[in-house]
């Protein structure tokens, strides 16, 4: 694994399921199922749109309560690779309703990338599916310095609500 | 650099983070240097206990201090705050979040399975 990239602009995350591939399958491409695992804690995911095939549009609103009412997120994107049972690749963009692209920090998210990809590879091991989760930044020419503090409070938010176990 | 370096060194600046006079530092540093003393003044605090929130910063990399005299300057490296904040580790807690739900979720629909047979 390159260092730079796992560090930096990509996640990756590996996760066993006591469930059939099928069904993990399902989770990622049956609107129903998506919704209900999708959303960050506090938010709800009350429109998903997916035309699972290669070139087929996504979009996903997830909405959250904020002191200033509802706020809601569109994401849009497109599907790059789709293989049943084994492999999806889809594209995202924070958006507006209408699939215009928007900016990340203007919607509080994590700034840096305007287009992400997701892909998620499953397999079955011993029973269980396994699945591997990578989440790339498509990179942007200029992280800007305001992205940076913005960054920091983010983190300093982040800190507070995990306060570290000794 | 493996993993497990990696997550030592985000442990021990979660640490460092996780106290608000010690946040308060850094966010002063964040407008420039500074010397103890001007650090005290914002706190109903004596010098050594602002010294030692000064020095957990240091071991995690966070403050570097001057060697000019008496003063010994201190200021923000924001290295390791690079680190943590990067892109990819701000998405991290929120799929591992997502992924948590998704068990659960998976779990629910099992036990409804299960009660949906009998």
């Amino acid at each position: 694994m390159n260092d730079t990239d796992s560090s930096t602009d990509a996640v990756v995350i590996e996760r066993t399921f006591d469930a059939p591939v099928e069904q993990i399958w399902q989770m990622w491409t049956v609107p129903e199922h998506f919704q209900a695992w999708y959303g960050p804690t506090g938010a709800k995911i009350p429109v998903a749109k997916m035309d699972v095939r290669v070139g087929g549009a996504r979009s996903v609103c997830m909405e959250m309560e904020t002191p200033g009412g509802p706020m809601q997120m569109w994401f849009a994107g497109e599907h790059l690779e789709v293989v049943e049972n084994e492999r999806l690749v889809y594209t995202e963009m924070i958006a507006d309703e209408d699939g215009n692209a928007a900016s990340p920090e203007g919607m509080g998210l994590p700034d840096g990338h305007s287009v992400t990809e997701v892909r998620v590879e499953l397999d079955t091991v011993d029973g269980r599916t396994r699945m591997v989760m990578t989440h790339v930044g498509v990179p942007a020419d200029s992280p800007g310095a305001a992205g940076w503090n913005m960054a920091f409070d983010k983190l300093i938010a982040y800190v507070e609500r995990n306060e570290p176990r000794r | 650099m493996s993993v497990a370096t990696a997550e030592d060194r985000l442990s021990e600046t979660f640490a460092a983070l996780a106290n608000p006079t010690r946040r308060a530092i850094l966010a002063r540093l964040a407008d420039g240097a500074a010397t103890v003393n001007e650090l005290a003044e914002p706190f109903d605090m004596k010098l050594p206990a602002i010294s030692k929130h000064i020095k957990v910063l240091e071991r995690a990399g966070l403050v570097v201090r001057g060697r000019e005299a008496q003063y010994r300057p201190c200021a923000l490296d924001p290295g390791p705050l690079e680190d943590v904040s990067s892109w990819a580790e701000q998405y991290r807690p929120i799929w591992e979040s997502r992924f948590d739900r998704m068990d659960d979720y998976l779990t629910q629909l099992r036990t409804q399975t299960r009660g949906d047979d009998e």
